[in-house]
């Protein structure tokens, strides 16, 4: 405990002491972590709204001609168990031909002219499906397909793909990014410690003859890096708290076209991930930074 | 005052240099608990060697040292700093931190083995007041003079009462007056029960002071005087 108090004492001191390195060090921890931040906003909007969108894209099943009511149950049951099957609603033939009707014909008149009483899509009930995951669309379709009494499956793959792909591009391009300033925050840390055991290179000598132990030499210079990172979370995240409602604002007032579609995820649900996500990637490249310096550094 | 088991024993203990200067050549040696011992010799006779060696900061080549009982060639890394605290040391240059006062630099040795800052006040003090310093505990190092300097550094070595103070050159530095009040005070702590060994050049001091003399010359032990004097 006195240990720590002490290198508590004494990381301060190192940090003020190099405080061109610190400040370099935080503020490249921080621009790294604001990153981090927006990625992530940005990712898991873009998914909020990718699950959103995915919901509307289905699979719809028609069935062989003639096939029975109770089979037709029996394929609506079977597909409720495919994984990531999310909804499966039933429209039958008569709700089909109603649908059509109101979104292709507007004059009633001219379709009951032509058709009667008779409804053209009488072979048409079918089952329209809907993914937790999109990415799964494929497989279900052939799953559909192969089942007996199944005449045809329409997916929309295209879409479906697309909007996975998009998803997994953010994702690589934002990790790729975020793991080189990662790099270049640990090798900022590294050297604002290495500078600090140099310039404290006589007071660590003495401290060696008197009888300190290597865990009391070390803890100052790991509780700065700690500190440096940390420091270099908590700003981007307060900064991303007041920017992140702000910036939905003003999306919503200047792209007011988009708003229909566009679902924002509160700023309080994006900091359950966020807030711990930053903290203890700062404390872990402080202490990771620090711990290489003091190991190539310290070693007698 | 030499006892039958000596504090410190080196048993044909060779030192070698990695580029291969061979500084300490099967030197025996024995120190009781509570001696005085001067060790002289010219640059190079390896006398800084052995007490780096004894600090366990330069490794054995081959051969055995012994201190308190401890076979020091055995020590593992994490024991040093526990087998440092038997030991206090002062060196030629001081090696005081300019960025703390009297206080800090004598209190930085109580803190590094974990003792409480209530104990730290008291032992210090008194320390500073055994080296007549205590008016000057919140002075800087560069606001004293050498002498002084050279006194907090021995309350430094002092503060946590080793059994052994092992002290390299620590007149090197100081004008004569300054260099008898530091032996003076070596003499003191030696008094007190410490075993003190000092490493120097300064043959006045050796006539004058009448100790045991350990005479180096190019790594060997050439003489060992129970009351000796400057070998030249």
């Amino acid at each position: 405990m006195k240990t720590l108090g002490y290198g508590l004492k004494q990381g301060m001191k190192n940090i003020w002491q190099n405080r061109l390195f610190s400040l370099a060090a935080i503020g490249t921890i921080a621009t790294c972590l604001f990153l981090l931040g927006i990625f992530y906003a940005l990712l898991s909007n873009f998914q909020h709204m990718v699950y959103n969108a995915e919901s509307t894209v289905g699979i719809t099943v028609f069935f062989e001609e003639g096939l029975p009511q109770e089979q037709i149950e029996q394929i609506g049951d079977q597909i409720k168990t495919c994984k990531t099957v999310e909804k499966v609603t039933y429209v039958s033939a008569q709700e089909a031909w109603e649908k059509f009707q109101k979104e292709m014909y507007s004059d009633e008149g001219a379709l009951e002219d032509t058709f009667g009483d008779e409804n053209p899509l009488k072979d048409s009930a079918s089952y329209e499906v809907y993914l937790s995951d999109v990415s799964n669309q494929e497989s279900i379709v052939r799953t559909i397909s192969d089942m007996e009494g199944v005449r045809k499956v329409n997916g929309s793959s295209t879409v479906a793909n697309g909007l996975s792909s998009f998803n997994a591009l953010i994702a690589y391009v934002s990790a790729t990014i975020v793991i080189l300033l990662l790099l270049v925050s640990v090798f900022l840390i590294s050297t604002a410690v290495a500078t600090g055991i140099r310039v404290r290179k006589d007071e660590i000598s003495i401290m060696q003859y008197i009888g300190a132990t290597d865990a009391f030499i070390k803890t100052p210079f790991i509780i700065e890096g700690v500190v440096i990172g940390l420091t270099g979370a908590i700003i981007p995240l307060i900064v991303l708290w007041f920017l992140y409602e702000k910036l939905i604002d003003f999306i919503l007032a200047h792209f007011s076209v988009l708003s229909q579609w566009l679902a924002f995820v509160p700023v309080a649900e994006e900091f359950k991930v966020l807030l711990p996500l930053s903290l203890l990637v700062g404390v872990g490249i402080g202490f990771a930074g620090s711990a290489m310096s003091v190991r190539k550094h310290l070693l007698r | 005052m030499e006892n039958s088991t000596p504090l410190i024993a080196l048993e044909d203990v060779v030192v070698r240099y990695t580029a291969g200067t061979e500084a300490l050549k099967k030197v025996n040696l024995s120190v009781g608990k509570g001696e005085f011992v001067f060790v002289v010799g010219s640059s190079g006779s390896g006398k800084s060697t052995l007490i780096k060696t004894l600090l366990g900061e330069v490794p054995v080549t081959s051969g055995s040292i012994r201190v308190s009982g401890k076979q020091l060639n055995k020590l593992k890394r994490k024991e040093l700093p526990y087998y440092r605290r038997m030991l206090g040391v002062v060196f030629q240059e001081f090696r005081l931190l300019e960025d703390r006062n009297v206080y800090e630099n004598v209190a930085l040795a109580q803190r590094v083995i974990g003792v409480s800052n209530e104990r730290i006040k008291k032992n210090v003090s008194i320390m500073l007041d055994m080296v007549g310093l205590n008016d000057k505990s919140r002075d800087y190092p560069q606001e004293l003079s050498g002498g002084e300097q050279q006194r907090v550094a021995i309350a430094r070595a002092m503060v946590n009462r080793p059994g052994i103070l092992l002290a390299d050159e620590p007149t090197g530095n100081l004008d004569p007056n300054n260099s008898w009040e530091i032996m003076t005070l070596l003499e003191e702590m030696n008094k007190l029960g410490t075993t003190v060994i000092v490493v120097t050049h300064n043959n006045e001091i050796v006539d004058r002071m009448k100790k045991r003399v350990v005479t180096l010359h190019q790594g060997n032990l050439i003489s060992d005087e129970a009351q000796g004097g400057y070998v030249q």
